[in-house]
């Protein structure tokens, strides 16, 4: 471990970094000592970056900038790791299971996920999002946690099937592989071959495209949010990009704002994934 | 003398685009308690398939296995796979004839000789480790309790096929299938391989049935040998007496493609002309017949079968080496 960290170059260091404090952020953020990002402060609105008691500055509203895309983090990185967490448990268990039996399951299951793909990912969060988040009564608005929980939902979906044909693919090259062979001629059992063989070979692909896929998953939130079907009244990224899309002409930083932390986090996560997918690669070997 | 492993009338296909694959074609195979048994034949004859079918190791849909198996007075042909399995690892084992692909590479070796002797035997993850480190020790890996810890990628390709070894004696079998175990190594690797397995052999009390296309490695390792061409067993004997008085003429022509150090150099290698016939579409006759250098219109029409002299030496040809019985 100490070894794979003194190889590491200095942009993935800064990308870790960045990292960290989002991560750090969307734990702490909410309790530290920030403006409220809920009060408009109507003597500045609209201010630019590093005005008197507005780090950032306010959008056309007078919210403070620093404090919403801080409070933001939470909701964004919420969503990205729980739908990349959930998603990807259950796609590469479906995808190494099916790899693994073959036969009817893995025809259904490889048709399942192609159709899935064939969908775009911010078409299918849509439609996914429209199902399930209108409410029955058009006067009664669907309540904020509510559209979070369906938002998690379709994002995750939109997962499953990514990591699952990723996890499939790689299940098949490793399922042929003579070692598991070998574990069958010493007595083990399928479980303990899919545990023990396939799954440790097959997790460094899943880690670098699930880090690629929180980055897909944070840039899907905020343009469901553009779109007006995301979090529309609860404080995230995407809904502080959806809110001063209107207001660009006269509070362009109030877009760049959210717009570079969302950035910075998706350039960070590919970073960091490819360089987690080519260290795990080295212990394959070459001789 | 009992049989630890007899093989009845076992045939094997597989059902491929072009058609069925016969690539065991109904073989019999007995294997002592305590011998060595050696299985010869050019690539595509049918061995690997055997040996594999024989410990049911062959799956999908596609293949097809008839015959029985009987092992240790069980007929595994006829168990559900779960005992099948029972016999795995404590009964018999195998060793792969490639160990770069046969290990784990994520895995370090001391977890991968400790899984058998966990699930099959049932010790704790420590003993397993103490029992790892012998069993290194035992198949002369230098500094045992370091190689627990390393990553197969780490380690040359004799020395991996040494740990290969190692987790297939893990559970004391009483039978080893040994698939070509020294293929994928340089000669002078294999020679102690190969010494290694015989020295096991008589330490563990094992039997051995050892897959190979070297009769040069059958001479010196084995007490049985059974020729294999196209599916079928050819020629079967003790080894001394199949090396003093061979019968059927591919032997012969495996024995003579042998190359030789008394050769003078720079003339062609000795090779036996045309290949293997086409395993989906067998030919009536002996399938040795359109490369045989004494082939007659008999061996053309329809197979020779396999006849026994009565003192354990049998040969499938109509034309025999030597003359008949």
């Amino acid at each position: 471990m100490r070894k794979a960290l003194a190889r590491l170059d200095l942009f993935t260091k800064v990308c870790a970094g960045w990292l960290s404090i989002v991560v750090l952020l969307a734990i702490v953020g909410p309790y530290l000592p920030f403006t409220d990002p809920r009060e408009s402060d109507i003597e500045a609105m609209g201010v630019g970056m590093f005005s008197k008691g507005h780090f950032l500055g306010t959008d056309s509203n007078g919210y403070d900038l620093l404090s919403n895309v801080i409070t933001g983090t939470r909701l964004s990185i919420l969503i990205a790791v729980v739908s990349v967490g959930v998603g990807g448990l259950i796609g590469s268990a479906i995808g190494i299971l099916s790899a693994y039996r073959r036969g009817k399951f893995d025809y259904i299951v490889s048709l399942v996920f192609n159709i899935l793909l064939s969908i775009p990912n911010l078409v299918l969060g849509l439609a996914l999002v429209a199902i399930l988040a209108t409410s029955a009564d058009p006067n009664e608005p669907v309540s904020s946690n509510r559209r979070v929980f369906v938002i998690l939902i379709s994002l995750t979906i939109v997962i499953i099937p990514i990591l699952g044909r990723i996890a499939r693919g790689a299940t098949l090259t490793w399922t042929n592989r003579e070692f598991v062979t070998a574990a069958r001629s010493m007595g083990m059992r399928d479980r303990e071959i899919i545990m023990k063989h396939i799954v440790p070979n097959v997790l460094p692909s899943i880690y670098a495209v699930g880090f690629l896929a929180v980055g897909v998953v944070i840039v899907a939130e905020g343009s469901l949010s553009l779109l007006g079907v995301g979090i529309t009244d609860g404080i995230s990224w995407g809904s502080m990009i959806a809110r001063v899309a209107g207001e660009f002409t006269y509070a362009p930083h109030s877009m760049y704002v959210p717009v570079t932390a969302l950035a910075l986090t998706v350039i960070a996560c590919n970073q960091v994934g490819d360089f987690l997918r080519s260290q795990l690669d080295k212990r394959e070997g070459k001789i | 003398m009992t049989s630890l492993l007899s093989i009845h009338d076992l045939h094997v296909s597989f059902d491929t685009p072009r058609g069925l694959l016969q690539a065991v074609r109904g073989v019999d195979l007995e294997v002592p308690a305590g011998t060595s048994v050696g299985i010869v034949g050019e690539s595509g004859s049918g061995k690997t398939v055997l040996s594999r079918a024989a410990m049911g190791l062959l799956q999908g849909k596609n293949v097809q296995r008839t015959g029985t198996v009987v092992f240790d007075g069980k007929e595994l042909t006829a168990l559900p796979p779960d005992e099948v399995r029972n016999e795995f690892g404590t009964g018999m084992a195998m060793i792969f004839q490639d160990p770069m692909t046969a290990l784990n590479p994520v895995r370090r070796i001391g977890s991968q000789i400790s899984e058998g002797l966990r699930v099959r035997l049932g010790l704790s993850r420590a003993d397993a480790m103490k029992r790892s480190a012998e069993l290194l020790a035992l198949v002369r890996i230098p500094d045992p309790q370091g190689m627990l810890r390393k990553f197969p990628n780490q380690l040359s390709g004799g020395m991996r096929q040494r740990v290969m070894i190692a987790i297939a004696i893990a559970c004391n079998p009483k039978l080893l299938f040994a698939d070509e175990p020294t293929t994928a190594l340089d000669v002078t690797v294999q020679a102690q391989i190969l010494e290694l397995l015989s020295e096991l052999r008589a330490e563990l009390g094992m039997s051995m049935v050892l897959v190979t296309h070297d009769l040069g490695v059958v001479a010196n390792h084995t007490d049985i040998v059974t020729v294999m061409y196209a599916g079928l067993v050819v020629e079967q004997a003790p080894t001394r007496r199949l090396f003093a008085n061979m019968k059927m003429p591919y032997t012969e022509a495996l024995m003579k493609s042998i190359p030789r150090l008394d050769q003078p150099s720079g003339g062609r290698m000795p090779m036996i002309a045309g290949r293997l016939p086409d395993p989906t579409a067998p030919e009536p006759g002996c399938p040795f017949a359109p490369r045989c250098p004494y082939v007659v219109d008999k061996c053309r029409s329809s197979v020779p079968p396999l006849v026994s002299d009565g003192d354990g030496h049998s040969y499938r040809c109509w034309l025999p080496l030597g003359g008949g019985i």
